[in-house]
């Protein structure tokens, strides 16, 4: 089938896509967007968080097929030019960032809740950023970031 | 002539060079990169733990769409194993013969256009057993026991006679389990052959082994083989291996005569790419009257694979703990049907300090003496075996700090004497003395026409600041500004380094770096204390220093040129040294090599009526010598308290004990710590600049992890009254 899908403000188009590829796989493969990771494929990790018509969700879980016609924000489109966005600069300013597998999808997570609940609790922040695992950096960084970003903004 | 004198930029909390990439999404991790006319693989694997291969069929997935190659013990070729490394032995080649080992061993791989046609392909290899009844678990008679595997066993006095001259004594069992390493990052090998030139991006700790493991099982020159890391999601010592599925992908790249990507799905990160091997460790402490310890015995047996091998000594590191004049260490392992087990954050000493230092809460109990206290009056003043100074030792800094800053003091001596509501709280401890490691290391620093300078080393950063940390040395000894100084790793093609594991890479790899700035400085001095037209012609090396971008008079900044001036004079458009670095002797020195200390103060809250347990907060103080970049290491040691509480509290890979299936190979079913789950968080760094390191580093990628299981048991014991020896502790042990 052919997609037509909105990436980060840019609409793109994608033929011979299989019905059962997920967006996560046409981002990746197809659209040359491999910032969104595949850490675990079942919607477990959080690793491929994009905006879908600006809810986040986790890309694995998305048939292509349902983004037709329909809006896609990833970790790519979160800055402006050169400038990070608030939330990225905080994650690079706290140290919230080891390996960095993880950093797309919480980036684009932690970017959702401060537009929903611009000065979050510590316990908003917890349960809001429950779902994406990290190995490296103990989430306690994590944290101090989306509290700075939260002044930032 | 001398480097800066002082160090401004070392050990600033300086950012994450790597960081802007990484928010991004532009770091290419290996699984990110593709090259052109790649084919896709994927895996098929065994579905029994031992028996043989009686049939495999591959003629429907040869015919599924797009489908290249099927890859099988009847195609591959005889392959050697890899080379011995200073790790030990590579993996078994894989697809060697109709013989399975373990459930999840590889059977097939299909190559094809596209990954999910591979995938699908792989379903249609239909693969016939003979079954044999596994070996699973330590207590199977048939189970082959390998003792002291690493000539490690220690003895030290009379172990008996210091337990018969005991006031008080402790016997006591326990058991952790397997643990995944789980990184986040699915471990991917990217193949392409070029006639007999071979390039892989690969997921890999170590480019410089896997490079000298593809040449041996290949029968290639070295220096045809490229392995390329420059990014991992993690490995945690999944990536200390050049595992089987990697010789696959090489494999299947010489047979389709395109490039392979394979990429592992996460249930088959828990088979293919190591595991912390469960064990079961028994520890009998003999201490007088007056809570001086007089006996250590510690005994380990932990599960390994048929016909694999693994460094695990969780007993090993008893024998140094504490000053005691009558220790027995020994190791055991048991082979199974297993799936591989490798190195996993702080390999036994994990395992080790869980049992000795819960069994040195025991003994507190039982001398009615502070846990604490217990510890500072067995303290090693020095090397309990060697008798030899420590190169550094700030462990009895560690626990005065930890417990000032947690408020120790304030605990009450008796178990389950706190409570808020129905939440039990305890407080426990522990003390940490992790072991020294180095490797020997190369690298190579280069001033370049621009005036700033280039580092380049095969060595990786797994996601620890390693990038950050040299780039920082560099910058520092050559007085550049951090802008502009870059490090390029993760290439086997530049100069050679270790893994980046046991906590030994900085140090190894830093005074490598440290080595080839000195001797790069030595040859620009040369260039212009030789030249006529240069400012610091016919200066004293002594009275030269590098910075502002240049070499400078000493004292008087504003006689000197910068790198950019001194190539250009000279026509040169870059100027590079090689440095090195071996690993300190302990003789020479006349002293005792040190790894990291550290203490961990633990805080946990019990839910008297359901059991659960939540760690409210940990109090960590580490000695790590030299900090070379506060921001990084205290973001390592704090990812290594998580994986403490992960250890402690939530992970445990099940294997179904029948069919030698592991039961929860998802990130669904096996519990690693989420951001809910995180406590307050204290670290703290205290110490010296090590002594016998030319950087004065320890190393901190491991030691915040240990220790903490036991802290939390022990604080589980104070909450509670229940002594859990078996991790993790779960609600179903203390209701």
């Amino acid at each position: 089938m052919r997609l037509n899908v909105t990436v980060n403000g840019e609409r793109r188009q994608a033929d011979d896509v299989w019905e059962g590829e997920s967006l996560l796989y046409v981002l990746r493969e197809r659209l040359g967007l491999p910032g969104s990771k595949n850490a675990c494929e079942q919607g477990e990790c959080g690793s491929c968080t994009v905006y879908l018509d600006d809810v986040p969700a986790c890309s694995c879980l998305v048939a292509a097929g349902q983004a037709e016609g329909r809006e896609v924000r990833t970790v790519e489109g979160l800055a402006e030019g050169e400038a990070l966005d608030p939330v990225q600069q905080s994650f690079v300013d706290a140290g919230a960032v080891q390996c960095g597998f993880c950093t797309p999808g919480l980036v684009v997570a932690a970017h959702d809740l401060l537009d929903r609940v611009p000065d979050p609790s510590d316990e908003e922040i917890r349960e809001a950023l429950a779902g994406n695992l990290c190995r490296c950096t103990g989430y306690e960084k994590i944290l101090d970031a989306v509290r700075t970003a939260a002044g930032a903004r | 002539m001398s480097t800066a004198e002082d160090l401004p930029v070392l050990g600033a909390p300086v950012d994450r060079v790597d960081g802007p990439l990484k928010v991004t999404g532009q770091a290419p991790y290996p699984s990110d990169v593709d090259l052109p006319g790649q084919a896709h693989a994927a895996l098929v694997q065994s579905t029994i733990a031992a028996g043989r291969i009686t049939d495999l069929d591959t003629t429907e997935a040869e015919k599924a769409p797009g489908v290249l190659a099927v890859l099988t013990h009847h195609t591959v070729p005889r392959l050697p194993r890899g080379p011995m490394t200073s790790l030990g032995v590579s993996p078994p080649a894989p697809l060697q013969d109709d013989r399975i080992r373990h459930h999840g061993q590889h059977v097939a791989l299909v190559v094809a256009e596209s990954r999910e046609q591979a995938t699908a392909a792989a379903r249609l290899v239909r693969v016939e057993y003979a079954p044999a009844d596994p070996v699973l678990d330590f207590d199977d008679p048939r189970a082959v026991s390998v003792d002291d595997p690493w000539g490690l066993d220690s003895h030290r006095g009379d172990v008996d006679a210091g337990l018969a001259s005991a006031d008080v004594t402790v016997d006591a069992v326990y058991t952790t389990p397997d643990n995944t390493n789980n990184p986040l990052g699915l471990f991917s090998t990217l193949a392409a052959w070029e006639g007999e030139r071979l390039t892989v991006y690969d997921a890999t700790q170590w480019p410089a082994m896997v490079r000298e493991t593809l040449a041996e099982v290949f029968g290639v020159p070295e220096v045809s083989v490229r392995v390329l890391s420059p990014f991992l999601g993690g490995g945690f010592g999944a990536g200390l291996r050049a595992w089987p599925h990697v010789i696959l992908a090489v494999q299947a790249a010489r047979d389709v005569g395109r490039p392979v990507k394979l990429v592992l799905t996460r249930p088959q990160m828990f088979t293919s790419v190591g595991h912390r091997p469960k064990g079961v460790q028994r520890v009998r402490l003999g201490a007088t009257a007056d809570a001086t310890l007089v006996a250590i015995e510690h005994h380990s047996t932990s599960l390994l694979a048929v016909e694999d091998d693994d460094y695990e000594p969780f007993a090993a590191g008893s024998a140094v703990a504490y000053a005691c004049p009558h220790v027995v260490t020994a190791d055991r392992q048991v082979r199974a049907n297993v799936p591989a087990p490798v190195s996993m954050r702080a390999p036994a000493h994990a395992q080790g300090n869980f049992a000795l230092e819960s069994a040195m809460d025991e003994l507190a109990c039982a001398l009615d003496v502070d846990p604490l206290e217990l510890r500072l009056r067995n303290h090693a003043d020095v090397h309990p075996a060697l008798g030899l100074p420590w190169s550094s030792n700030a462990l009895r800094e560690c626990y005065a700090v930890g417990a000032e800053r947690f408020g120790w003091s304030r605990r009450p001596a008796r178990p389950r004497s706190r409570r808020d509501g129905h939440w039990l709280v305890g407080q426990g401890m522990a003390g940490v003395s992790y072991p020294w490691y180095q490797a020997p290391s190369l690298a190579r620093v280069t001033v370049t026409a621009d005036g700033g300078a280039t580092v380049a080393s095969s060595g990786m950063d797994i996601g620890t600041g390693t990038y950050t940390v040299l780039t920082q040395l560099c910058a520092h000894l050559l007085g550049l500004p951090l802008e502009q100084v870059r490090s390029d790793l993760g290439d086997s093609d530049l100069p050679e380094a270790p893994q980046a594991g046991g906590s030994g890479l900085t140090s190894a790899l830093g005074s490598a770096v440290a080595d080839a700035c000195e001797r790069l400085l030595g040859a620009l001095l040369e260039l212009v204390r030789d030249d006529p037209e240069s400012p610091l012609h016919g200066s004293d090396p002594e009275d030269v220093v590098a910075a502002g971008g240049g070499l400078r008079r000493r004292g008087d900044p504003g006689r000197g040129e910068t790198y950019a001036a001194i190539l250009a004079r000279h026509g040169r458009p870059q100027l590079g040294a090689d440095g090195a670095s071996t690993p300190a002797q302990p003789t020479e020195l006349g002293m005792a090599l040190a790894g990291a200390f550290g203490a961990h103060f633990a805080e946990v809250r019990v839910d008297e009526d359901l059991g659960l347990v939540r760690v409210s907060r940990v109090t960590t103080v580490i000695d790590g010598g030299r900090i070379l970049n506060e921001k990084t290491a205290r973001s390592q040691v704090i990812g290594g308290v998580i994986g403490g509480i992960g250890m402690a509290v939530f992970e445990d890979t099940i294997t179904d004990p029948t069919t030698g299936r592991i039961a929860n190979a998802t990130f669904g079913d096996y519990l690693v710590p989420v951001h809910a789950d995180v406590p307050d968080l204290d670290v703290t760094f205290v110490g010296e600049p090590d002594r016998a390191s030319a950087l004065g580093v320890k190393g901190v990628g491991e030691v915040g992890l240990v220790g903490v299981a036991a802290a939390i048991a022990n604080a589980v014991h104070h909450a509670t009254g229940v002594r859990v020896r078996s991790l993790p502790i779960t609600l179903d042990a203390l209701l």
